[in-house]
């Protein structure tokens, strides 16, 4: 069982490296930094409720050092990272209150708090407290985003979890 | 809570944010002093209106060389030797609300507040 989930995060993270990879290489769509959809975070929530806490902060952390290393942009590790780990202990924190039905709804308080963390690394960064003027836009864009994603994970989730149990039970 | 309260409650906070980023982003800056700042410090201070012909302000931090075009009424980023070029591309600063931003470089450039600065009370010189 556990080669299995060693496995499983192994492929996870794999995927969610090609996603980080490939939405990295999509130029911006705004000159705002912070707006993109986050595709890589379908795996992290996908791993968080098949695997587990564990398995899920994994997949995260090497996601988050090989991407940065992988793309180049060692300018965004620190914001990315400090965006990860808020989001993902809000997520652990309030993963119990959240249904399988309600994910996208985690995963949107998550994507807000994951801009909200990349924002405050930024006013440190530059020491500019002004750059705050960019939280709503930030607050928006990580509503719509966080419910793409979420409902992505969730989908499939809930598809393989019907599925895997139609097939060995 | 119900899936269906949830998607009353982030729906109206995607539109309150959405009216106040409108509302920020479209909001004309009272004075035309902007400042330049890199790393937090003020770098220089200049009132767009007394700008006579065109000056090319040149920074240098840990990813290259920024060049900031500044003429009369006018500022901009010109060019800048970071990946991302997410400050070029802002083009000419014009409110308030959206300073640009090189977060590779650590620069900020945005219209100071006449009103209650206090960089301008307490005298800091650009």
């Amino acid at each position: 069982m556990k080669t299995r989930n060693l496995i499983l995060t192994a492929i996870l993270t794999a995927l969610a490296l090609v996603a980080f990879t490939i939405e990295a290489a999509i130029p911006p769509l705004t000159p705002i930094y912070g707006i993109k959809l986050g595709i890589a975070n379908v795996f992290t929530l996908f791993a968080l409720y098949a695997l587990g806490t564990r398995y899920a902060a994994a997949l995260l952390f090497l996601r988050i050092v090989l991407g940065s290393i992988f793309t180049g942009q060692v300018v965004s590790f620190i914001y990315s990272l400090t965006g990860g780990v808020l989001a993902f202990l809000l997520m652990v924190l309030l993963k119990r209150f959240f249904p399988l039905k309600q994910v996208w709804i985690l995963s949107v308080l998550c994507a807000v708090m994951h801009n909200i963390g990349q924002l405050l690394a930024a006013i440190f960064m530059t020491s500019t407290v002004q750059i705050i003027y960019y939280l709503p836009v930030l607050v928006v864009s990580g509503i719509i985003a966080g419910a793409f994603t979420g409902l992505c994970a969730q989908l499939v989730f809930i598809r393989l979890k019907k599925w895997s149990e139609s097939r060995y039970s | 809570m119900k899936t269906r309260t949830w998607i009353i409650v982030l729906s109206s906070a995607v539109i309150v944010f959405a009216i106040w980023w409108l509302f920020i982003s479209n909001s004309l800056s009272p004075s035309k002093i902007v400042g330049i700042y890199q790393n937090g410090n003020l770098v220089e201070k200049i009132d767009l209106n007394s700008v006579t012909g065109e000056r090319e302000i040149t920074l240098s931090g840990e990813f290259g060389k920024n060049v900031v075009l500044v003429s009369h009424g006018h500022i901009e980023m010109k060019s800048a030797e970071c990946p991302d070029k997410i400050c070029v591309k802002h083009g000419a600063l014009e409110k308030s609300g959206t300073p640009i931003v090189c977060l590779p470089n650590k620069v900020v450039i945005q219209f100071e507040d006449t009103s209650d600065d206090v960089d301008a009370k307490t005298g800091v010189a650009g």
